[in-house]
């Protein structure tokens, strides 16, 4: 027995022992700590809440880029909680990083005092002074009473954007339909319809064998946008997300009663009836949904790009770039002006900060400075000169074969190139290098992005005389200075009459839309006005509507300086 | 046993022997006292933030700095029908879980006991708890997969069997989910669960076994009064937590399976509070929504053990 | 041992009912097996299934296009060795310190004429009920200096009140006897828990030991919350959540990740890690098992 226990001790000190080495000794081997001329390397902790790519310490350019500007920043990534919890936790116990990305928590920062105001610092550092224009700044400053708490990280592109591919929301229809019928210029919602119906009809099967599916609607979880929020891009605006707001009463809104709204899910409810719409759509998960995709069954759906890049990556690997898709900016009538394809907004409630822990906050500057300058840029973006691309006679940068291979494979992506490392800090979303030839993104410079395609592809675009595949939608500018709207409601106390209220108006919208487009054809009229009634008297929509109302008048009044 | 407190109480005792008694008792309450000391630290001082339920908390200040409200949050949670709602099916997917699970747990537990082979029944009890450690996301994955109307196996048997004529679509009928989660649960943990039957098993003495052998009892005899009673005490007890957790149906089963259709059947009180709280800081709802689940825990808990000692069974304090 | 092992198993007379019984139940067991090792089997499947090929739906029971890339991202992670080391001192550290912290408690309880048995009891009873919640726990851990530090993964979760009563429970049923001959003898409580009470109550011990093992081991909300800025203390369980969300992310942010595909899919990763982590629990479990399966018998005794 007594030799059992001293077993058992002895466990417990070996494991205590090693326990303490974790704990006491050890500063980790990796990295250099050292630049070339010797001086330290200055490191910055960086929390941002959100889930981010992690990225190995000896990935090439995160070392190439430390070692050229002489400071680096490690990254953590929002894990297993929600932004606000996180956050909430940090500041209620005031141990921060030395810079934080806030996402929908950074109010909550702002009104701790955890920020630095870095108003009048900003002069100092040109790099970071000219990401944003003087309109942008003042902007930023009027959404934090005229400090300057964060830097906003997204959405700048560096002149006219040039972007290739639609990442945002609209109607998607497989490529293998748009050849089926001799590539035609779909416009309208019965066009699309009937378009997928002529297809389905004509062919119920696909190459080998599997029943193709006309229509899909994924409304797991969040991702229900696909469901719900069609209705204000068919009525013409841009995707405000929360409501439609009038550009001359700038009165908000909702998209769920217009007109619109209805002719958009009778049609989904003629076309459930009709055998076009998956009948297992309202119940599926998102994974179930990507498999379906991946499978090249789906001729179409409504979804933002991003949403299903996986599915599309897959049926590259299968061969089957003809059940890809291209994006189309749909409307109920003929002729209406679409904003389905809008410049990235400017969020001015969240970006890169510094909090009051950090002790070296010119420092900190510099280095998100440092990370903004021209040549930084380039091996932020593009990689190392001879190893990731090549530059030609006229200063055109270029890849080989194998490098296009290379920037494809995530894992040699996340071993070698600092593209995600450093994806919340300001960069350059789009739009030219300084050097004023070359993209910011590889992605976007034409001669890749040509070079890039399948014969298939190609195929598609020139049976249209299209450059890329953005050219299927139409292109505005003219989106309010209170775009998105929606961001709107993140700042709403959970206990608001407000924030019920949208809370109420999603549970009836997700019981009732189904219930809408599953009805029998000779019961929609009444299973729609039984959901009218359900909507107009059980939520209060007005209230939600007036306080996104105010939001907008809150915007517009800082974008022209009023604040 | 009880006889034999209420004999130590009762008795006067000779004076040597009590004598004794505090000094042993001594020992016992100088062991008991660090204990005391760590689960005030630990457990009742954090309490102090329940007042948050009567706030509206917001990090950064200090709890007494905070702006007061009442009984705000209270009235939040319970505003209308929806908490009604959810509370119903809180409570119904728990008795479930709870019948369900004690009743396969438990029988589970009794048929290894039967099975002689020392290997077959290892083999048995290791696989039954491995979907354990699968997490809910993967497992309810399967579910989904499982009853899909196209594809799933569930769908494909029924039909080959003509008991249906066109697949069912599991998750579109308000009628089928409480089932699901049901057998979903007792799936992932009913060989977990058994682990803890199968320890109290091993405690009943051979001796019983021979004995009613010998009075020539056959098998069901044995499991029903040698077996069964053996496992009484623990049975009461676990019974008696477990009411006491009957407001925590789980969350993940039902977020990750609900949908539209049926969100009136699926969503529980943690979903409740996500919706209306967490999602949009509101760390004071999410407390208000604690202080009433321990409420209504600490009470069920102290009626289930009045009933365990009425019923003169083992009891939890 | 092997010898109590033999007395305990039944001796049946081999009648017909005794026959039917056997069919029904190994039935029944078999149909149980099948039911339960399917979720395992499709999980380890697609764990050695190609990522790109997994998300087109339609992996049971064998891999369709076999692939070592989820594996290779798992175990490639960069953190993974400290973070296996970390986990495993404090399963180690935390599961004998949780063990004998809590039995020792659920002796003092078990005592049927203490004065303080009914208090200790419900005190800790409670706190299975009441929680304080987020922050004034983070509060706590802060206001302690155990914030980046190990010893938050086992200071304060070192009594655990369902372990107790179960313990409790188990110690009830051993008879009384046994302790007050050990009295008589002289014995003061810490030998009587020592020597006769632990020995006594291995099936028990043994059970609760692996709960708390699985809990150490699968634990990972304490090291994001309380050491995700210091990398040496971080956990198995912990990074890999952290790869879970990195992979699922893939779709986060737009103007971040636009020009890369992906290899791995969130739900090839999942399976792998799944089957990374339980490894070492299966493999710990024989050792435990033998001594809640076997039936120990109290001996000794008798009441």
């Amino acid at each position: 027995m007594v030799k059992k226990w001293g077993k058992v001790v002895s466990v417990i000190m070996a494991t205590t022992m090693l326990a303490m080495c974790f704990t006491g000794c050890s500063k980790k081997k990796d990295s250099k700590t050292t630049t070339a001329d010797g001086q330290k390397i200055r490191e910055y902790s960086l929390f941002v809440a959100t889930a981010g790519k992690e990225v190995p310490d000896d990935n090439r350019m995160y070392q190439k880029i430390t070692e050229k500007i002489g400071a680096k920043a490690k990254v953590t990534w929002l894990t297993g909680q929600t932004d606000k919890e996180r956050v909430g936790v940090m500041i209620a116990g005031n141990e921060y990083p030395d810079m934080i990305v806030g996402s929908n928590a950074t109010p909550d920062l702002v009104a701790a005092g955890a920020l630095i105001d870095l108003k009048d610092k900003l002069d100092n550092y040109p790099n970071l002074k000219n990401f944003r224009s003087t309109e942008e700044w003042n902007m930023v400053e009027g959404a934090c009473d005229g400090h300057i708490y964060y830097i906003p990280i997204f959405g700048k592109s560096n002149g006219e954007s040039m972007i290739v591919k639609q990442n945002d929301e609209a109607f998607w229809i497989q490529k293998r339909v748009l050849e089926w019928a001799n590539w035609p210029d779909v416009k309208t919602l019965d066009q699309y319809f009937d378009l997928i119906q002529s297809y389905l009809a004509a062919n119920p099967t696909d190459a080998d064998g599997q029943e193709n599916i006309g229509y899909e609607i994924l409304c797991d979880d969040w991702r229900w946008f696909c469901l719900e929020n069609v209705s204000q891009f068919l009525a013409g605006y841009p995707n405000d997300g929360a409501a439609i707001v009038d550009p001359v009463t700038k009165k908000a809104k909702n998209y769920d009663d217009i007109p619109e709204a209805k002719a958009f899910y009778t049609k989904l409810n003629e076309m459930y009836n009709a055998g076009i719409i998956d009948p297992e759509t309202f119940t599926m998960s998102y994974d179930q949904y990507i498999a379906k995709l991946s499978s090249g069954r789906v001729l179409g759906m409504v979804d933002q790009g991003w949403q299903f890049n996986d599915a599309v990556t897959s049926l590259v690997s299968q061969g089957k770039d003809d059940c890809t898709y291209v994006p189309l900016d749909l409307t109920i009538e003929e002729g209406v002006a679409t904003k389905y394809f809008t410049p990235a907004s400017l969020n001015v409630g969240d970006g890169i900060a510094i909090t009051t822990a950090c002790k070296d906050v010119d420092g900190a500057l510099q280095f998100l400075n440092d990370l903004l300058d021209p040549e930084v840029i380039t091996m932020r973006t593009w990689g190392e000169e001879g190893v990731d691309y090549m530059v030609d006679d006229d200063g055109m940068f270029y890849r080989t074969e194998e490098q296009r291979e290379n920037a494809k494979d995530a894992d040699w992506v996340n071993q070698n190139l600092a593209s995600t490392i450093y994806s919340y800090l300001p960069n350059y979303s789009s739009g030219l290098l300084f050097d004023g030839k070359n993209a910011v993104s590889p992605a976007e410079q034409p001669s890749e992005f040509r070079e890039g395609l399948s014969e298939y592809d190609k195929k598609v675009l020139d049976a249209y005389g299209y450059e890329k595949w953005t050219d299927f939608l139409d292109y505005t500018e003219d989106i309010g200075p209170w775009y998105p709207i929606y961001s709107a409601k993140n700042t709403w106390e959970s206990s608001s009459e407000a924030a019920i209220a949208a809370q109420k108006m999603e549970e009836v919208k997700r019981e009732w839309l189904p219930k809408v487009i599953m009805a029998s054809t000779s019961d929609f009229e009444s299973t729609w006005t039984k959901y009218m009634d359900k909507y107009h008297n059980d939520t209060n929509y007005k209230v939600f509507e007036d306080a996104l109302s105010e939001a907008v008048a809150e915007r517009i009044a800082i974008a022209e300086g009023k604040n | 046993m009880k006889t034999e407190t209420a004999i130590a109480s009762a008795t006067p005792l000779k004076k040597n022997q009590f004598s004794k008694k505090i000094k042993k008792q001594k020992t016992l309450v100088f062991m008991s006292i660090p204990f005391i000391i760590y689960v005030f630290i630990f457990n009742y001082l954090p309490l102090s933030g329940w007042l948050m339920a009567f706030q509206k908390y917001r990090p950064g200040k200090a709890l007494l700095k905070q702006e007061w409200a009442g009984l705000f949050q209270f009235r939040l949670l319970f505003q209308d029908e929806t908490f009604l709602r959810v509370l119903r099916n809180t409570l119904c997917m728990s008795l479930i879980n709870l019948i369900l699970g004690f009743i396969t747990a438990i029988g589970l537990a009794i048929l290894l006991n039967e099975v002689k082979s020392m290997f077959g029944k290892k083999l048995v009890q290791t696989i039954s708890y491995l979907p354990h450690f699968l997490s809910w996301i993967i497992v309810c994955g399967i579910i989904v997969d499982v009853l899909s109307p196209e594809t799933g196996i569930i769908n494909q048997l029924l039909l080959k069997m003509n008991i249906i004529d066109a697949p069912i679509n599991f998750f579109a009928e308000a009628k089928y989910f409480w089932g699901i989660v049901g057998i979903s649960n007792i799936w992932k943990e009913t060989g977990w669960n058994s682990i803890i039957y199968l320890s109290a098993i091993t405690a009943i003495s051979p001796e019983l076994y021979e004995a009613a052998s010998i009075d020539g009892a056959n098998r069901l005899q044995k499991i029903r009064h040698i077996v069964l009673p053996g496992l009484k005490s623990t049975i009461f007890i676990l019974l008696i937590m477990n009411i006491g957790n009957i407001l925590n149906a789980g969350f993940e089963v039902q977020y990750i399976l609900g949908n539209g259709l049926i969100q009136k059947v699926s969503q529980t009180i943690d979903i409740y509070v996500l919706k209306y709280g967490i999602s949009m800081n509101n760390f004071s709802l999410a407390t208000a929504a604690g202080i009433f689940k321990s409420v209504i825990s600490i009470l069920l808990i102290v009626i289930a053990n009045k009933a365990a000692k009425a019923a003169g069974e083992e009891q939890l304090f | 041992m092997e010898r109590q092992e033999k007395r305990h198993a039944p001796h049946y007379k081999m009648s017909f009912g005794s026959i039917l019984f056997d069919v029904i139940k190994w039935l029944i067991l078999i149909v149980f097996v099948i039911v339960t090792l399917y979720p395992v089997v499709n999980t380890l499947a697609v764990s050695f299934n190609d990522g790109l090929d997994t998300i087109k739906g339609g992996i049971y029971l064998l891999p369709r296009k076999f692939s070592m890339q989820n594996y290779l991202t798992v175990l490639r992670k960069d953190s993974l060795r400290i973070a296996t080391m970390v986990t495993i001192a404090r399963t180690v550290i935390g599961t004998i310190t949780q063990l004998f912290v809590t039995a020792m408690l659920a002796y003092i309880v078990s005592r049927k004429e203490f004065v303080l048995r009914k208090f200790l009891t419900i005190i800790y009873v409670l706190t299975m009920y009441v929680n304080a919640g987020l922050i004034p726990g983070y509060l706590l851990i802060k206001n302690l200096g155990l914030l980046n530090s190990f010893w938050v993964y086992i200071v304060p979760g070192m009594v655990s009140a369902f372990n107790m009563i179960v313990i409790r429970t188990f110690m009830n049923g051993i008879p009384d006897s046994l302790a007050e001959s050990a009295e008589v003898d002289g014995a003061g409580h810490m030998r009587i828990f020592m020597q006769i009470m632990l020995p006594l109550c291995k099936p028990v011990l043994a059970t609760v030991a692996l709960f708390i093992a699985v809990g150490q081991w699968n634990s990972w909300f304490d090291a994001m919350l309380y050491n995700s800025f210091n990398e040496n203390l971080t956990t198995l369980q912990y990074e890999l959540m952290k790869l879970l969300s990195s992979v699922s992310s893939q779709s986060g942010n737009v103007d971040a990740l636009k020009n890369t595909g992906s290899m791995v899919t969130p739900m090839s990763v999942r399976a792998a890690t799944t089957i990374v982590t339980a490894i070492p629990i299966v493999c710990l479990y024989p050792f435990l098992q033998r001594y809640f399966v076997s039936g120990l018998t109290i001996g000794g005794v008798k009441e």
